[in-house]
């Protein structure tokens, strides 16, 4: 499944890019894809992460979709 | 008259408070926050001095997600409109940051809303404060639940 992934905050910092296109297994999850990153990536062990799914919060066992938007990020600090 | 919106540019909180009022109504309580120059690091009890913030926001999704307190609020309060306005980008110290505009017919109410809604902004809306001072910088991470 081709997956658009977008980081913000301490997370596009720390792995050094806000936006890429990625593939993931079909059925894959939330939580699969935020262990992948850590894996790829394991300056992100430090980071509580959160995941929204086409704009809207994900928990670990919502599925991904092929052509689907995933936001990973730390909690929010607005305001 | 509900709105929400993420700006670049200075925010005139009278514009934003104005916007609201509807004819049944009588009052708007309106929260202006701005960065704070002083912060006490909570691991070390140190004082750290802010030079300036910048902001970032997962824009749509924010919008979204501010519509969505709106509507919570104006199920739970007795209150008639909501306008949420956050800037992105950077911000100096003292300059406005986030204005939420309550109308309603009764204060009471629209000061309840008012602090409910900026505690779920803080807790749900997809917008980052990158902290900068003196000797570097540092995004400040939220509490979740």
């Amino acid at each position: 499944m081709n997956i658009r992934l977008l980081l913000f905050g301490a997370v596009a910092d720390s792995i050094g890019f806000r936006k890429a296109d990625i593939v993931m297994p079909e059925g894959a999850t939330a939580a699969e894809l935020i262990e992948k990153l850590k894996e790829q990536y394991p300056q992100l062990a430090v980071h509580k992460l959160l995941i929204a799914v086409n704009e809207e919060y994900a928990e670990a066992t919502t599925r991904l979709e092929d052509g689907c938007e995933a936001a990973v990020f730390t909690p929010v600090s607005g305001g | 008259m509900d709105f929400a919106e993420i700006t670049t540019q200075p925010i005139d909180i009278a514009t934003v408070a104005r916007r609201v009022v509807p004819p049944d109504c009588g009052v708007t309580v309106t929260l202006d926050g701005y960065p704070r120059r002083f912060t006490r690091e909570k691991a070390t009890g140190q004082i750290r001095e802010t030079r300036y913030l910048i902001y970032e926001a997962y824009e749509p999704m924010a919008i979204r997600e501010m519509r969505k307190i709106a509507e919570q609020a104006k199920k739970a309060f007795a209150i008639s409109s909501v306008g949420i306005v956050h800037r992105i980008g950077r911000v100096e110290i003292g300059q406005t940051s986030v204005v939420i505009s309550v109308a309603a017919p009764h204060r009471a109410e629209a000061f309840a809303a008012c602090e409910w809604l900026i505690k779920e902004l803080k807790r749900t809306v997809p917008i980052w404060k990158k902290e900068v001072y003196g000797t570097g910088e540092a995004w400040s991470e939220g509490e979740t639940d």
